[in-house]
């Protein structure tokens, strides 16, 4: 019997010992997830400095206004001079109009107010600090802004391409102007409506259930069959056991290459031995074709982890009880018999663990298929991780590659309840009993 | 039951080892051949007519191998430290201590650690990016929390809840605070599955690809599977060296791993099988 001040005190120990590692998580994992999820509603694309992050509302980049404005401004009325006389007229049209914008802007104080100061570091060559750089500007001022200054581009490009001018200065001026203006990127379930018509996203969800249910499969029936065989004593069985050891210990990484190597159509040792028994017709093949390449991915994978799903069945099989078998044998039971009525029930717990946390990382996988095909060949092993990957750091729009990488959490998280569903709560609950 | 293992079996099992140590084997042959005998006529053979270890030479002459060697243990061995310690206490609050909600901590810890990483990399990258990060230590030990902190909480209280409960209770009686047991007795008795799980998390953090290779593209912060998977030839992928490094990686596995074989099942099964 405890008091219960002293319940009270273990509790709140409880509690601050726990609050650190939960925060961490919070904050570096879970936080993150809710993050992507953000991004994904927005048009985020890093090659782009319009849209390099998230803008909630219009905004106009002052540093850039500051650069091109005085310069264009000028331009303008010595082009203007030296022109012939209707582009004279026009330019000067345009001059007021230009002037007109940055009068708008100034009305906004803090925008003013930031363009002297800007203007001043510019002339001193100093940095601009990055919270001088932008000034929001309401939706109505920022969209008449915008169209305002898209027609002076357009008007000076007009005037480029009926050669009135003599080179495109004026429309680059004008052009990087536009470029000053900064709206909202918010596109709401925009990407996610485009995936689902976007075959190449269908295409590599289809690969990645493809990966995931031959390989989780082949690893659970072969991992099965090694377990059973060296679940006995025997001679060499402590080498066995690290011999299992290394392919899962080492980076998938290394295990990729050596796989790559070794499939290589013209010096690949293992591509000739599958071309010697017949699995491709040509060695050159493993990995030039869509069924050789899944294959090729989905061989490095069962290798490098049905040691892995050995050591949990193995693991599994100790824990059942000797007595049971001899039972078993007492009662004249066969030893097929025997593996469906003992065994495998038995073992059941044990598989579906293994089977949860292999379907996960295979669902997920990265590494291996980077290496090994880079996605390749023309997208035929891409999984939706990689097409994510390459979405962000390929194509740097990370908007779009944030909503790929939801749509694999998504996934993740059904298979992990499906999974969870069929363990029961089992997984977490106390050890300790009452 | 208790019975002679045949012929077949040892065939069997013969196999099994063959399939599993085979490309092993195959990327030291590789890596002792010159350049030469790995294309073409020699490129089957498994005797190197002139044996030669110029392509170690070269990893570490031509490549800073060395470099990737060094983030890959800076990197790993800090995210393990910190780890392990933050885990240790959550560990022992949530085997041991009595108060709500330990269920459902346990149950957020397993199912972060079964967060694709993918899902995290884009916030990650941009946070590491926009506070300067990005090419640094730190910038990889924060996003390699992600699975390596619920990997350890997850064993370490695995393993506490194995340690009897009557030593604690004696020292309960004792008069010994909660604080006083968990560093008197609970950790003493827990330090061969904190090494275990510290095993764990530096083979995990060692291993990792994704993060690295997005936040650390400097060739001076790149680390051990970044560096090789990048590994770049004039016209060819260089076969020779990126299978003298790989050895050169594995055989510190090997041998950590015979050593301590036990230890990793016992690490790798904790968390998974209910005894």
């Amino acid at each position: 019997m405890k008091s219960s001040k002293m319940e009270m005190s273990e509790k709140r120990i409880g509690y601050l010992l726990v609050a650190p590692a939960l925060i961490i998580i919070l904050i570096i994992a879970i936080w993150p997830v809710i993050r992507s999820f953000w991004i994904s509603l927005f048009d985020v694309r890093l090659n782009d400095p319009t849209r390099s992050q998230i803008h909630y509302q219009y905004a106009v980049d002052v540093e850039k206004v500051a650069q091109i404005y005085p310069v264009l401004s000028k331009n303008l009325r010595e082009t203007g001079n030296k022109s012939a006389r209707d582009t004279s007229t026009q330019l000067q049209e345009i001059r007021q109009e230009v002037e007109e914008i940055k009068g708008l802007m100034d009305k906004n104080k803090k925008f003013s107010k930031q363009y002297e100061q800007v203007d001043e570091l510019l002339l001193n060559g100093t940095p601009i600090p990055e919270e001088l750089k932008f000034v929001s500007v309401d939706q109505q001022t920022g969209e008449q802004l915008q169209k305002r200054l898209v027609a002076v581009q357009n008007q000076l490009k007009k005037l480029v391409e009926q050669k009135k001018l003599k080179d495109d200065t004026l429309y680059g001026l004008a052009k990087g102007l536009s470029g000053a203006m900064i709206s909202p990127n918010f596109i709401g379930f925009d990407f996610y409506k485009k995936f689902l018509s976007d075959s190449r996203m269908w295409a590599s969800l289809g690969n990645t259930i493809l990966f995931t249910v031959i390989s989780v499969f082949l690893e659970l029936v072969l991992g099965l069959g090694i377990a059973l065989l060296i679940n006995r004593k025997f001679f060499g069985r402590g080498l066995v056991r690290a011999a299992v050891l290394v392919p899962w210990a080492i980076p998938t990484v290394i295990s990729a290459l050596m796989w790559k190597f070794m499939f290589d159509g013209q010096n690949g040792i293992m591509a000739k031995f599958f071309e010697l028994i017949g699995i491709v017709p040509d060695m050159g093949q493993l990995l030039t074709t869509k069924a050789g390449s899944m294959f090729a991915i989905i061989f490095a994978d069962v290798w490098k982890t049905t040691p892995f799903m050995a050591l949990l069945l193995l693991a599994g099989l100790q824990t059942i009880p000797q007595s049971l078998y001899e039972a078993a044998e007492v009662d004249g039971a066969s030893k097929v018999q025997q593996f469906f009525r003992i065994t495998l029930p038995l073992l059941k717990p044990a598989i579906l663990v293994a089977l949860l946390f292999r379907t996960l990382d295979a669902f997920r996988v990265f590494d291996l298929v980077y290496v090994l095909t880079g996605g390749g060949p023309a997208n035929a092993t891409e999984t939706i991780s990689i097409y994510a990957y390459k979405t962000m750091f390929g194509q740097l729009s990370f908007g779009e590659g944030s909503a790929l990488s939801v749509v694999v959490f998504i996934c993740v998280a059904i298979i992990s309840i499906i999974f969870v569903r069929w363990l029961g709560t089992d997984l977490v609950s106390d050890g300790r009993r009452k | 039951m208790k019975k002679k293992n045949g012929p077949l079996f040892y065939s069997l099992l013969i196999c099994f080892l063959f399939v599993v140590l085979f490309p092993f084997l195959w990327q030291f042959i590789a890596s002792i051949k010159p350049p030469i005998e790995l294309f073409g006529e020699k490129a089957f053979s498994f005797i190197p007519s002139q044996p030669t270890f110029e392509n170690y030479k070269r990893v570490f002459t031509e490549r800073p191998f060395h470099v990737y060697l060094w983030n890959s243990f800076v990197v790993a061995t800090l995210t393990t430290l910190y780890c392990i310690v933050v885990a240790s206490f959550a560990a022992f609050a949530i085997a041991r201590l009595h108060f709500k909600g330990k269920t459902i901590i346990l149950g957020i810890v397993l199912a972060v650690s079964m967060f694709p990483q993918i899902a995290t990399l884009a916030p990650i990258f941009l946070f590491t990016q926009s506070v300067g990060l990005t090419n640094s230590y730190l910038g990889l030990i924060i996003p390699y929390t992600t699975f390596a902190l619920p990997l350890a909480v997850w064993n370490l209280t695995a393993f506490y809840r194995k340690i009897p409960v009557e030593l604690e209770e004696a020292a309960k009686v004792d008069g010994a605070s909660i604080m006083q047991t968990f560093r008197r007795v609970i950790l003493p008795l827990a330090l061969p599955g904190t090494f275990t799980t510290a095993i764990l998390v530096f083979i995990a953090a060692w291993n990792e690809f994704l993060f690295s290779l997005a936040i650390n593209t400097d060739e001076q912060y790149k680390t051990v599977p970044v560096g090789i998977a990048l590994f770049q030839g004039q016209h060819t992928i260089p076969w020779g060296e990126i299978a003298a490094a790989s050895v050169i990686v594995t055989i510190p596995i090997v041998i950590m791993v015979l050593i301590f074989q036990r230890r990793i099942i016992s690490g790798i099964t904790a968390g998974a099988i209910k005894e």
